[in-house]
C-alpha cells in the first residue's frame, strides 16, 4: 500500500534573481510604487544636475508652451515649469515622508500607552475623538494661522490631525493581543509591563503600522500641496507643487500646463505611495485587506 | 419514466493547483418519491453532484463539463439559466448543511418564506405570508405567527433548519435536495429533523436526495444508496441489500470502520481496535488510471490498476463497481 | 413574552439607543471646543502680535489682544466665548467687524448645495459601480471600476478641478468655468454651476465609496445566505439589490459618513478652484488675513457637522441590520 501523494511537486532551489522575478510578479503593486518612488526620489536628488535654476526670471521666455528647451513650458515670470515642478516635488517628498514618519512614532506611542493602560485610554481616546472631529485642512489652518510660515510649521500642522488615525490602528491591535490568554496569564505571572510591551505586542503593531504610515504619507502629501495651493502653506519662495499650481491660477486659461503637470505629478506620487501601501497590506494582513 | 436522469457527469473545477475532476462520471436515477441517499467521505463529491444538478456551481470556479441530467425528461446542464431559475426553489429544492449561516440574517423568515411562494407560484404577498405560515406551522414550528416577523439570529439551529426545510417545500418541489442536512446538529435535534422530513415526504409525495457521510443517518432514512469514492460511484443498492451484502471493498472498509455498541470484549477486557482503511484519498488534480481505489484496496489485481472498472450488475437492483466484486462476495460469505 | 411585548421592547431598546447616541456627541463636541480655545492661547509667540501682523505697534496689538478678550482671564473668556456660542455669537471678525455668525450665514447656501450635491452624485454613481465591479467580478467592468478608485483616490481636488475646467469649460465651452449662481437666480443655471464643482469635490469621495461597495458586496456574495437565494430561483437583481446590497449596507454607509469629512476638507479647496463665494473661501480669506474669530468659528461649525453627520450614520445602523440592537 502506497501514499497516493508524491513528493516530486517540490520546486528546485531558485537563484535570487529568479526569486525576484517570482515575488515582482506576485507583488505588482508593490513593485509599481516602489519603482515610481524611487524615480521621484532619484530625480529630485539628481535635480541640481540637469534642471535649469527654478528661481530664473526670464521676463522674456514668459507663458512658453512645452518645447524642445522647456520642457514643461514657463510660467507668467519667464521661470521653467519643468525645474520647478523638480524642485516641488522635495517639498513633497519631505513633508510626505516626516509626516509619515513622525505621525508613526508619536501614534504608536500614545496606542500602545492607551491600549495597554486602560485607565488613561479614556481620556486620550475622547481626545483623539475630538482631534478627527475637526477637519484636517481646517486644523492645519488653524494652526498655522497662529505662526510664522516655513516648511517646519507646514509638517507640524499637518501631523496632528494625522495622529489619531494611527493611534486608532495601533490601539485596536493592542486591544487584540492583550486579550489573549498568553498575555493575561503573563501579566498575572508578574512579567514586567515593559517586556510584555516590547517583547510581545509591539511587533503585532508593525505591520498595521506600516501599512498606515503608507497612507498617511500620501495624505500629508495631498494636503501639503492644498495648503500651498490655498496660501497658507510653505511660504512662496520655496517651489512646492501646491505654490506652483496656485501661482498658474491667473493665466490658466491660456498656460495650463503649469497646474496641469505639477498636478499631474502630484497625482502620480500620491498612487505611487497608495499603491505601495495596498501592495504591503495585501502581503502583509490578508485580513485588512477584506475590509477594503 | 424517471423523474430524474443522471449519466456519466463530469464536473470539472479550475483551481491554481490545476484542474480538480470533483465529479468524475457518476449516473444514477431518482424515481418519483423515492429517497435515495449519496454517501462518502468529504471530498468524494457527492455535494458537487447535488450542486450540479442544480448548476449552482460558480462560473469562475467550475463547470459541467460532460453527461446530461434530465428532470422529466428535459436537459439540465444546457438549459437556459433563465429556465433554470423557474425550477429551481420551484420543482427541485435543495437544502444545505449549515443552518447558522444559510438564512439571510437582514430578512425576516417570513419574507423568506413568502418571496419563494410570490416569485414561483405567483401569488400576492398577503397570500404568501399566509402560506408562510402554513408552512411554519407544518414544520412544527411553535408561535407561528410571531416567528413570521423574527428574523435568523432570533432562532436555535434546529429552528433555522426547519425553516430551510419550510422554505424548501413551500412550493411543493418534486425533488428535495438535502446536503448534509444534520450534519451541523445536536444527536437529539438531528434526530428530529429527519423525521419531520420523512413525514412530509409522505405528505407531500417529495423525492428526496439524501447527501450525508454518516451511514447511520443513511440506514433509518433511505431506500436506496450510492457509495462515492473519489468522483465516482462504487457501489448502489437498497439500503437493506448494502448493508447485508456490501459488494464493493470500499463500502465494506466503511462498514467495518462504524464503532458498534455490540462489539465483542476480548478477554483481555479492552475492545477491540477500530478498523481504518489505509491510505488516503487521491488527489483530484490528476486523472486517474484504472480504479480509483485500487491503492488502498485488499483484493486489487492488475487488472484493476489498468481500466477503471464497469458497473457490474450483481443484483436486481445493486450495482458495483470493480473487477473483483465476486471474489469479494465469496470471501465475505 | 407576547407579541406586544416584544414589540415593545424593541421600540424602547431603538430609542434608548437614539437617545444614547445622541448624548455621546456632547463629550466629543466639549473636546473641540476646549482644543479650539487652547489653541489659540497655546500657540508659540504672541497671537495678536502675528496677527496685528509685521510692523504693528505697540497699541494696535493692545487693541487686537482686546478684540481678542485675551486681557481677561482665562476661565472667563472660556465661559464668555460659551455661552455666546450657545446663544448663536460666535464672536466678532477682526477685520470686517461683522459677527461671525452672519458672515456665516451669508456664505452658507454656497456650501450647503454643493456639498449636498457632490453627495448626491457621489453616492447615485459609485455605489451602483461598485455593485456592478462585484457582480462581474474579475472582468473587465471590474478591473475598469477598480483602476477608477485607485487613480481616483490619488486624484488631487485641484488638479481633477483645473482639468474638468479646461476640458469642459474652456475648450468645449459646454459649462461655467467658474462661479456660482444662487438657487433663487432659477434652477438649471444653479445646477449648472455646480455640475463641474461636483465632479471635482467628489472624484476621491466616489473612488472610496465604488471601492468599499465593492469590497462589501464581494464579501457578502461569497456567503452561504446568497447561495441559498439562488438556490430558490430568484431573480438575479433580487439577490443582488435586495439579499446581497443590503448586507453589505453597513460598511458601506459607514464610510459614506468617514467621507463626509473629506467632503468639507475638499470645500475648502473646490470653492477656491471654482470661486464659489462660500464657506470655504470665507476660510481662505480669514487665513490669508489671519482673522482668528473667523477661523475659530467656523472649524466649530464644520465639526459639529461631521458630528451630526456620524450620529445620522450611526443611527441607520439599527434601521440596516436587525442584529444591532443597543
Amino acid at each position: 500500500m502506497t501514499l497516493s501523494a508524491t513528493l516530486d511537486d517540490l520546486p528546485a532551489a531558485a537563484s535570487p534573481l529568479a526569486r525576484l522575478g517570482v515575488a515582482v510578479r506576485r507583488n505588482p503593486t508593490i513593485t509599481f510604487g516602489v519603482l515610481l518612488l524611487s524615480a521621484l526620489v532619484l530625480m529630485t536628488i539628481a535635480a541640481p544636475l540637469f534642471a535649469a535654476d527654478p528661481f530664473r526670471q526670464a521676463p522674456i521666455n514668459r507663458l512658453r508652451p512645452p518645447s524642445e528647451r522647456f520642457w514643461f513650458g514657463t510660467d507668467q515670470f519667464g521661470r521653467d515649469v519643468f525645474s520647478r515642478t523638480v524642485y516641488g516635488a522635495r517639498v513633497s517628498l519631505i513633508v510626505g515622508f516626516a509626516v509619515a514618519a513622525l505621525a508613526s512614532l508619536i501614534g504608536l506611542a500614545i496606542g500602545l500607552v492607551c491600549g495597554y493602560f486602560r485607565r488613561v485610554d479614556g481620556i486620550v481616546m475622547r481626545a483623539m475623538d475630538g482631534i478627527m472631529a475637526i477637519p484636517s485642512i481646517l486644523l492645519a489652518i488653524a494652526l498655522i494661522t497662529l505662526t510664522r510660515p516655513g516648511l517646519g510649521i507646514v509638517i507640524v500642522a499637518i501631523l496632528i490631525p494625522e495622529v489619531p488615525r494611527v493611534v486608532r490602528v495601533v490601539r485596536s491591535v493592542v486591544l487584540s493581543v492583550r486579550a489573549q490568554p498568553y498575555v493575561e496569564s503573563a501579566i498575572a505571572g508578574g512579567t514586567r509591563n515593559t517586556k510584555l510591551l516590547v517583547r510581545h505586542i509591539l511587533p503585532n503593531t508593525l505591520a498595521p503600522l506600516i501599512v498606515q504610515a503608507t497612507y498617511v504619507c500620501a495624505s500629508a502629501m495631498l494636503i501639503e500641496a492644498g495648503l500651498s495651493f490655498l496660501g497658507a502653506g510653505v511660504p512662496p519662495e520655496i517651489p512646492s507643487w501646491g505654490n506652483i499650481i496656485a501661482q498658474g491660477r491667473t493665466f490658466f486659461q491660456i498656460a495650463p500646463w503649469s497646474i496641469l503637470i505639477p498636478g499631474a505629478f502630484l497625482a502620480a506620487t500620491v498612487l505611487a505611495v497608495n499603491m505601495l501601501g495596498d501592495g504591503l497590506r495585501d502581503r502583509l494582513d490578508p485580513r485588512l485587506a477584506r475590509r477594503l | 419514466m424517471n423523474l430524474l436522469q443522471v449519466r456519466d457527469l463530469e464536473t470539472h473545477f479550475f483551481t491554481a493547483d490545476g484542474v480538480v475532476r470533483a465529479v468524475d462520471g457518476i449516473s444514477f436515477d431518482l424515481a418519483a418519491g423515492e429517497t435515495l441517499g449519496i454517501v462518502g467521505e468529504s471530498g468524494c463529491g457527492k455535494s458537487v453532484t447535488a450542486l450540479s444538478i442544480l448548476r449552482l456551481i460558480a462560473p469562475e470556479t467550475g463547470r459541467i463539463v460532460g453527461g446530461s441530467i434530465a428532470f422529466n425528461g428535459r436537459e439540465l446542464t444546457t438549459l437556459s439559466t433563465a429556465a433554470m431559475r423557474e425550477l429551481r426553489g420551484n420543482k427541485i429544492a435543495m437544502i444545505f448543511q449549515e443552518p447558522m449561516t444559510s438564512l439571510n440574517p437582514v430578512l425576516t423568515i417570513g419574507t423568506q418564506i413568502a418571496e419563494s411562494v410570490v416569485r414561483h407560484l405567483g401569488l400576492s404577498w398577503p397570500a404568501a405570508r399566509d402560506r408562510a405560515h402554513e408552512m411554519l406551522e407544518l414544520v412544527r414550528i411553535a408561535d407561528a405567527r410571531r416567528r413570521l416577523a423574527e428574523y435568523p439570529h432570533q432562532l436555535s439551529g434546529g429552528m433555522r433548519q426547519r425553516v430551510m426545510i419550510a422554505i424548501a417545500l413551500c412550493c411543493n418541489p418534486q425533488v428535495l435536495i438535502a446536503d448534509e442536512p444534520t450534519t451541523a446538529l445536536d444527536v437529539t435535534i438531528q434526530a428530529q429533523i429527519l423525521d419531520l422530513m420523512l413525514e412530509l415526504k409522505e405528505k407531500l409525495g417529495t423525492a428526496i436526495i439524501l447527501i450525508t457521510h454518516d451511514l447511520g443517518v443513511v440506514a433509518e432514512t433511505c431506500e436506496r444508496v450510492i457509495v462515492m469514492y473519489a468522483g465516482r460511484m462504487a457501489e448502489q443498492a437498497p439500503v437493506a441489500e448494502l448493508f447485508a451484502r456490501p459488494l464493493h471493498p470500499y463500502t465494506r472498509g466503511l462498514l467495518r470502520a462504524l464503532p458498534r455498541a455490540d462489539d465483542e470484549v476480548a478477554s483481555a477486557g479492552t475492545r477491540p481496535m477500530l478498523a481504518e482503511i489505509p491510505g488516503i484519498v487521491p488527489a483530484l488534480t490528476r486523472p486517474i488510471a484504472g480504479c480509483a481505489f485500487a491503492p488502498r484496496c485488499d483484493y486489487v489485481v492488475e487488472r484493476c490498476r489498468a481500466t477503471a472498472p464497469a458497473l457490474l450488475q450483481a443484483d436486481a437492483a445493486h450495482l458495483v463497481a470493480c473487477w473483483e466484486a465476486q471474489r469479494v462476495a465469496e470471501t465475505a460469505a | 413574552m407576547k407579541n406586544g411585548e416584544r414589540e415593545e421592547t424593541r421600540e424602547t431598546n431603538m430609542t434608548a439607543y437614539i437617545l444614547r447616541r445622541l448624548l455621546a456627541t456632547i463629550p466629543v463636541m466639549v473636546v473641540v471646543t476646549v482644543f479650539v480655545f487652547v489653541l489659540l492661547r497655546l500657540a508659540p509667540g504672541d497671537p495678536a502680535a502675528i496677527i496685528a501682523g509685521e510692523d504693528a505697534t505697540a497699541q494696535q496689538i493692545a487693541a487686537v489682544r482686546g478684540k481678542l478678550g485675551l486681557d481677561r482671564p482665562i476661565l472667563e473668556q472660556f465661559a464668555v466665548w460659551i455661552a455666546g456660542m450657545l446663544q448663536g455669537d460666535f464672536g466678532t471678525s477682526i477685520f470686517s467687524n461683522l459677527p461671525v455668525s452672519r458672515l456665516i450665514a451669508q456664505r452658507l447656501e454656497p456650501t450647503v448645495s454643493l456639498t449636498l450635491s457632490t453627495l448626491l452624485v457621489a453616492v447615485c454613481l459609485a455605489v451602483p459601480l461598485g455593485v456592478l465591479a462585484a457582480w462581474k467580478a474579475r472582468r473587465l467592468v471590474d478591473r475598469l471600476v477598480m483602476a477608477f478608485a485607485v487613480l481616483g483616490f490619488a486624484m488631487p481636488v485641484f488638479l481633477f478641478g483645473y482639468v474638468l475646467i479646461y476640458v469642459f469649460a474652456v475648450k468645449l465651452g459646454w459649462l461655467p468655468v467658474q462661479g456660482y449662481r444662487p438657487i433663487h437666480e432659477g434652477l438649471w443655471p444653479w445646477a449648472e454651476s455646480l455640475i463641474l464643482p461636483s465632479l471635482a469635490l467628489g472624484i476621491t469621495y466616489m473612488a472610496l465609496i465604488a471601492r468599499i461597495t465593492r469590497a462589501s458586496m464581494l464579501e457578502v456574495l461569497a456567503q452561504d445566505y446568497i447561495r441559498t437565494a439562488d438556490s430558490k430561483g430568484l431573480a438575479a437583481s433580487r439577490v443582488l439589490l435586495l439579499h446581497a446590497l443590503k448586507n453589505a449596507a453597513v460598511p458601506i454607509v459607514t464610510v459614506i459618513g468617514i467621507g463626509v469629512a473629506l467632503l468639507i476638507s475638499g470645500v475648502v479647496i473646490t470653492e477656491t478652484v471654482f470661486n464659489i463665494p462660500g464657506l470655504g473661501r470665507l476660510t481662505v480669506d480669514a487665513v490669508l488675513k489671519r482673522d482668528y474669530p473667523i477661523v475659530q468659528g467656523l472649524i466649530i461649525v464644520f465639526a459639529a457637522a461631521k458630528v451630526l453627520v456620524n450620529l445620522v450614520i450611526d443611527i441607520s445602523y439599527v434601521f440596516l441590520d436587525p442584529r444591532i440592537r443597543y
